[in-house]
């Protein structure tokens, strides 16, 4: 038996910090979703500390359902998730195939490619949003006024400048309104997140059997159909996994949201949460029970995926 | 790849031309972050001096004055190191049992650890700050320093495993033949065998350590804060800091990119949990 016990002794320390880190917060959240809690409340102050005697059964879970706000964030946490889910895996796919042969320098290319992978989020976001997206002081907006001057000028040259003077003053887009700052997270994440995509499409093409594929030329088959009957089902179980992984990551995101517009026109679930987590703790507990629903419907599909390959 | 022959002019010239042309617009808002960051504030937003303009050091020798940097970067290394550190010390034997002692449970122990991973953070955000709180330790770096362990243990874990698992059996069997004990185990025939794997283990949780962005910002304020907070607390320059916002932020992600490019292989073992190989 002395035999199965230093081995489970060596476990202990991580399989017990895991369980704490696991069960103590959630338990707690899962207490607090369940009674009114609320940190700034003059007329009920026994409702500002935690009480078994403020039990609201559902009542939580009632209200935060009947919000607005809840299903909002929700179709932006979607929103927002799927369409990087989207492009990246577009992207990783072409960009891996496409730096999957050997051509000069592409070592160099692929360090260049996977660069934006390891800035931090915070850094990503303040960038994008000011030094790129900036409607004035941004690239954009210097873009955009170049652009417009080069129009100007064109409008007073002979022959071609009728056909220009038709054409409306270019107006810079600003990426922390209502209606932009969706687009503007999934803009900066999709540069981060396309490199790991790559990455891990790069490590799969690499196992390709090439045999099959020196056949399939042989056999007179096109690029495209090579492409198409043969790289893309190899590659059908790392897009699962890229997709897997990014929609855990992504339906936590929270810098890049609180960076470009704090929230306006792009809260999602996280966020959502925080703000409520600043005076509801009971809603902001039952937001955060959804969320955790939501994260398991995907968490699920990943570990089995994960879990058949565990022991071979 | 060379048994594909390549023989059509188009893909000889063009396709490097597209893959180069593809990886330096990724690169280009890195390039053009360190760009700015070599220009005065004034210079940053001023269209005439987008390429050409007159190099200058001073962002970078202004930035403890202006962002009070070194405390911030000093507080991003304590926590990294000591949160990788403890991660390993914790994370090793465990991996090491599991790898060479599995029994029937290990499976299913390893699967419940990458569970945890998937637990949206802002869901325990509350009681996060409550617990931390009511023990004293808000915005101490051992409050940083434990919760970065725990969200890397798991990938930590998984990672040493899938390179524990590849060292064969017969060697720790050997090991024991000649009366080595578990420690002289470890010591004198895993740590050498596995010290790569170990080591860019280490590289990548660092990494993540460095980067993380949800806890080190709401559980702290001052004393512990990272690097991640500085930046988030400079989030709208309104265009007249351009300069020194980038020579901040490009110290900030600067070391973290150059260590990256070491673990690209790393990276796609440590975040497939070995499934894409």
């Amino acid at each position: 038996m002395a035999n199965r016990t230093i081995p489970r002794l060596l476990q202990t320390p991580a399989v017990l910090l895991l369980l704490v880190w696991m069960l103590v917060p959630l338990g707690m959240t899962l207490f607090f979703s369940f009674i009114r809690y609320v940190l700034n409340n003059l007329r009920r102050p026994e409702w500002t500390s935690p009480s078994i005697e403020n039990w609201r059964g559902f009542g939580n879970y009632q209200f935060v359902w009947n919000q607005d706000s809840f299903w909002l964030a929700i179709q932006n946490s979607l929103l927002i998730v799927c369409s990087i889910l989207f492009l990246t895996v577009i992207l990783g796919v072409l960009i891996a195939v496409l730096v999957n042969r050997s051509f000069p320098g592409r070592g160099i290319v692929r360090v260049l490619l996977i660069s934006p992978f390891f800035v931090m989020p915070a850094v990503n976001a303040v960038l994008w949003i000011n030094m790129i997206l900036d409607p004035v002081l941004g690239l954009q907006g210097l873009a955009v006024g170049g652009l417009n001057d080069v129009i100007a000028g064109l409008r007073n040259a002979p022959l071609i400048g009728g056909f220009f003077s038709l054409w409306p003053e270019l107006n810079p887009i600003s990426f922390r309104a209502t209606q932009t700052s969706a687009y503007a997270v999934i803009m900066m994440v999709t540069w981060q997140w396309t490199p790991f995509a790559v990455l891990i499409f790069m490590t799969s093409l690499q196992s390709e059997d090439q045999q099959q594929k020196e056949a399939a030329i042989l056999d007179g088959a096109s690029r495209w159909s090579q492409f198409r009957f043969l790289t893309l089902p190899h590659l059908g179980r790392p897009i699962a996994i890229v997709v897997m992984i990014q929609a855990i990551f992504h339906l936590s995101l929270y810098a890049e949201i609180e960076i470009v517009s704090r929230g306006n026109g792009n809260k999602n679930l996280p966020y959502l949460i925080g703000e409520l987590a600043n005076n509801n703790i009971g809603a902001a507990s039952a937001t955060g029970i959804f969320a955790v629903i939501l994260a398991n419907i995907v968490a699920i599909f990943l570990l089995r995926m994960v879990g058949k390959t565990l022991m071979e | 790849m060379a048994i594909v022959a390549e023989t059509s002019k188009f893909s000889r010239f063009a396709w490097p031309v597209l893959a180069w042309g593809v990886a330096l617009i990724f690169f280009f808002p890195i390039f053009w972050m360190v760009l700015t960051s070599f220009k005065t504030d004034a210079d940053a937003v001023k269209p005439e001096f987008l390429f050409s303009f007159t190099p200058t050091l001073e962002n970078y020798a202004n930035m403890t004055q202006n962002y009070d940097y070194w405390r911030f970067a000093t507080n991003s290394v304590i926590t990294s190191v000591s949160a990788t550190l403890l991660t390993l010390v914790v994370g090793v034997p465990c991996a090491y049992a599991m790898a060479f002692n599995p029994s029937r449970g290990t499976k299913d122990i390893l699967m419940w650890m990458l569970s945890t991973k998937m637990l949206p953070a802002a869901a325990v955000l509350y009681p996060m700050i409550f617990l931390a709180k009511g023990l004293g330790i808000y915005d101490t770096h051992f409050l940083v320093i434990m919760v970065l362990c725990l969200i890397n243990l798991p990938i930590v874990i998984w990672m040493l495993f899938t390179y524990f698992k590849d060292i064969p059996k017969d060697i720790i069997e050997a090991g024991k033949m000649d009366g080595l004990n578990t420690w002289g185990e470890v010591r004198e025939i895993l740590i050498p065998l596995a010290w790569g794997g170990i080591a860019s283990t280490a590289l990548l949780a660092f990494i993540f350590c460095w980067n993380e962005a949800y806890w080190t910002v709401r559980l702290t304020t001052i004393d512990a804060a990272t690097l991640s907070k500085l930046i988030e607390g400079n989030r709208a320059p309104e265009g007249l800091f351009f300069g020194r916002l980038s020579a901040v932020s490009t110290a900030a992600v600067g070391p973290i990119v150059v260590l990256g490019w070491f673990c690209q292989k790393q990276l796609v073992q440590g975040l497939t949990f070995g499934a894409v190989k």
